[in-house]
């Protein structure tokens, strides 16, 4: 039932986000029709173009056509190539999933790890080390360390291909690039949390029951320590999507980010107003299933949904 | 006596085998290249690409009447010969016969007049239906004669021909497969389409059924496109393509110090000028000069565009007619005759203020130029404002109607090949392009004279005099002509830029 409140829920504001979407993408300055048509073209030649793009039809009437191609692909086009905004989008959204939800664990595994590894040398030089490389993991832009990792990797040391996506050797860069702000701020996350709860009476009875301190530290410590990072992984994935305009840019990766700055540059509507859309259905599922992760992992957030 | 000439034409037979067997060998596409590009085609279909990588690889895959080689001059492809009527109201093409497509169908005469038709039908989303529109309709006559029954006289036509947007697609593909013929376009060059991977790669390779003069050379083709500077020149550094696009300023001493590639400087038809607003203060010539003699050309082609401009010398870049351009005395740099221009026309120091718009990232260090233009011109003491917007806001403002312009200037790069194309929609009183609300009506007559005319020597004439009056009547404020800058690898062989930016590989061969 709890899914299904929320699944309802997300209508109604979905509905808002595509007349927000529509509205404004329409008032982004550039004619897509005076794109189209080139710096020499002629008034008449600009209003064929926008005659044959359906440009001149009232705004209420593009807004039902917009919503008709949620449901009738082959409605909604691309003002560049003509082809469906579904097939667009479907040929590049793997790439874009697999950076982000291999960036993601990547975060996640490294990010545990190394947390842990501070939180349990407090004062060591891992601790500093660790502290040192998670505070430049945090500040670092992505798009400087892309380059740094082109520089290092792919020119200097020739282990990995600087750019492109043909083969799974391509994904380790941008994944690595990607990983890094999320493995920073899961690092300090656990760490925080860990410190917080080591000296909790249910870790001492666990220590009296004869449990090993591995167990303790990993099955009742972690775990209290990942609800919080669980809700910190939705927020970053989200984050992650919205960042793959600049990895893709950088490490040449045809995905959505990179569809979505071509399709801004020549104001192609169609690819604009569907993918915000889209990444508009992806927050709200990812929220959900965070919500229904962490309720999995702390029983107590389960409450309210059963009453 | 009688077995002696058969003898002797046998040897020589036997020896001319023996020749022609290193050549046909030689003839063998061998070789694959990969070129790294810092933009998506988009789609290849004649009918709505604008861009050069586009024209790069329609060049390889379909064939034209005509096409324009590598200075822009305008060679025969599919064309035998030309004439024009009496009147000169239709234009008679003869094509090659016995050509297909990779398909296997027919390229006949019908085939090509299809194709033209196809483009100058605006309900197919041809974005050049009005540029072509003085073509007026194509009319297949037999098999291998093509008429273009004219709208209006053009003595441009051939140019018209030899652009990639008239390139000939077959017409019953592309209806059968709608936008994906824009991926893979069914034709009749060398190459066809192997892999069309949106945003990252692009692979041709030999067309099997190719029954031209110009097979492949090469056994793959490979565009891999990587928008990002650094990265793109990356993949050069490292060998992983051969020829890298659009080398940056930055970088270009980088390239240079690789043992393996090179940066090649081109001249582009590029030509890149501040187009002004005719109204106000800028309908008085004195100002207009004053504008233009107050800016260090050389040394904004030096220290702020990396060598990688070349300052102007005329309104129309190189290569966009060579045979009709005309070229003049640079424009001198002179503050102190531009501040008296100024006064003379009654501006004091402070007392003129203009608004210029500039795009970012659409020009080499577009912004830098313009931040150096408002720095230049202050000095003469105008108050310069400039607007620097997105691409989409800049492309907004100067298709703008002069009297609704708010700003009185814009920087704007024009390359369109062929002398009519180019300054008649920037020149003729009030039409397509002309935003500076330029008016001359001597300038009018001839650039009607101009397009009506099949004579070179009178078209040489007419423009002359046009780009004379352009050059002396300033509206605009001419800055630079664009070079390209491309990273070549050495083991790449025959591979030319044309000056509209596209890039030719019909002869590219690559010997590692």
């Amino acid at each position: 039932m709890f899914v299904v409140r929320r699944l309802a829920a997300a209508v109604p504001a979905l509905l808002v986000v595509s007349v927000l979407v529509f509205w404004f993408v329409d008032m982004i300055p550039g004619d897509p029709a005076v794109i189209l048509a080139g710096p020499t073209a002629t008034d008449q030649e600009i209003a064929a173009i926008r005659d044959f793009l359906g440009l001149n039809e009232p705004l209420g009437t593009r807004y039902i056509l917009f919503l008709r191609g949620l449901f009738e692909p082959e409605l909604a086009t691309s003002f560049r190539t003509g082809r469906p905004v579904a097939l667009e989008i479907a040929e590049r959204l793997p790439t874009t999933l697999a950076i982000a939800v291999g960036g993601l664990l990547v975060g996640l595994v490294v990010g545990a790890l190394s947390g842990v590894a501070c939180a349990l040398r407090q004062g060591t030089l891992t601790d500093t080390a660790i502290t040192v490389l998670t505070l430049a993991g945090i500040s670092m832009p992505i798009y400087w360390l892309g380059l740094l990792c082109i520089w290092l990797f792919a020119v200097n040391l020739g282990w990995l291909p600087a750019a492109g996506a043909s083969t799974p050797a391509h994904f380790v860069l941008p994944i690595l690039v990607v990983a890094t702000r999320p493995a920073a701020t899961f690092s300090r996350l656990v760490t925080a949390n860990l410190l917080e709860v080591m000296g909790k009476d249910y870790l001492d009875t666990a220590r009296s029951k004869g449990v090993s301190e591995l167990r303790v530290i990993l099955v009742h410590a972690l775990r209290n320590s990942l609800i919080a990072a669980v809700s910190v992984a939705g927020v970053q994935f989200g984050a992650m999507l919205g960042g793959s305009v600049i990895t893709e840019t950088v490490f040449g990766v045809p995905g959505l980010g990179r569809l979505l700055v071509q399709a801004v540059g020549s104001s192609d509507y169609p690819i604009i107003q569907y993918c915000i859309l889209m990444f508009a259905v992806f927050f709200i599922v990812i929220n959900l299933a965070t919500d229904l992760l962490t309720q999995w992992l702390d029983p107590r957030t389960r409450q309210p949904a059963t009453r | 006596m009688s077995m002696l000439p058969n003898q002797t034409l046998r040897r020589v037979t036997l020896v001319l085998m023996c020749l022609a067997t290193p050549l046909a060998v030689a003839a063998q596409p061998s070789g694959e290249l990969r070129v790294a590009v810092g933009i998506d085609p988009d789609t290849l279909d004649p009918l709505t690409n604008s861009l050069p990588i586009g024209n790069a690889i329609d060049l390889l895959v379909l064939n034209g009447l005509y096409r324009l080689g590598p200075t822009n001059n305008i060679v025969p492809d599919l064309a035998t010969e030309h004439f024009y009527s009496a009147d000169g109201m239709v234009l008679t093409v003869k094509l090659v016969t016995g050509r297909h497509f990779s398909n296997g169908d027919p390229l006949n005469a019908e085939a090509v007049a299809a194709s033209f038709n196809r483009l100058l039908d605006p309900a197919t989303g041809s974005i050049f239906a009005g540029l072509y529109a003085s073509l007026g309709k194509a009319v297949a006559v037999g098999e291998d004669t093509v008429e273009f029954h004219l709208s209006e006289p053009n003595g441009h036509a051939l140019m018209l021909l030899a652009n990639s947007a008239a390139m000939i697609v077959n017409v019953g593909a592309a209806q059968a497969m709608g936008a994906e013929y824009g991926r893979r376009p069914v034709g009749s060059g060398p190459y066809i389409v192997e892999d069309y991977i949106g945003g990252e790669r692009i692979s041709l390779v030999p067309n099997p059924s190719y029954d031209g003069p110009t097979p492949a050379t090469l056994t793959r083709i490979t565009f891999i496109v990587v928008p990002e500077d650094g990265s793109r020149m990356a993949l050069l550094e490292t060998g992983d393509v051969d020829i890298a696009e659009r080398v940056p300023p930055e970088a270009i001493p980088a390239i240079q110090a690789l043992d393996h590639a090179d940066v090649r400087l081109l001249p582009s038809m590029f030509s890149i000028n501040m187009e002004l607003v005719l109204r106000g203060a800028l309908t008085d010539a004195r100002v207009r000069q004053a504008l233009n003699i107050s800016v260090d050309r050389d040394g904004i082609a030096k220290g702020v565009l990396g060598d990688l401009g070349t300052p102007s010398v005329g309104m129309v870049g190189p290569g966009t007619q060579d045979d009709l351009r005309r070229t003049f005395e640079p424009l001198p740099y002179d503050p102190a005759r531009a501040r008296a221009l100024l006064a003379e026309a009654g501006y004091g120091p402070g007392q003129l203020s203009l608004t210029m718009t500039c795009p970012t990232g659409r020009y080499i260090k577009d912004v830098q130029v313009c931040q150096a233009l408002q720095g230049l011109w202050q000095s003469i003491g105008i108050n310069v404002q400039a607007n620097i917007v997105d691409r989409g806001t800049w492309s907004g403002v100067i298709n703008t109607l002069p009297d609704a312009r708010l700003d009185n200037m814009g920087m704007v790069g024009r390359a369109t090949a062929g002398m009519d194309y180019t300054l008649y929609r920037l020149f003729y009183t009030g039409v397509g392009a002309n935003r500076t609300g330029f008016s001359n009506a001597r300038v009018d007559d001839l650039l009607r004279l101009g397009r009506a005319t099949t004579d070179p020597g009178q078209q040489k004439e007419i423009y002359g005099e046009v780009q004379q009056i352009i050059w002396d009547e300033q509206p605009f404020v001419f800055l630079w002509y664009q070079k390209q800058a491309m990273g070549v690898g050495d083991a790449v062989k025959g591979f030319e830029v044309r000056p509209d930016e596209t890039m030719l590989f019909q002869n590219v061969t690559v010997e590692r």
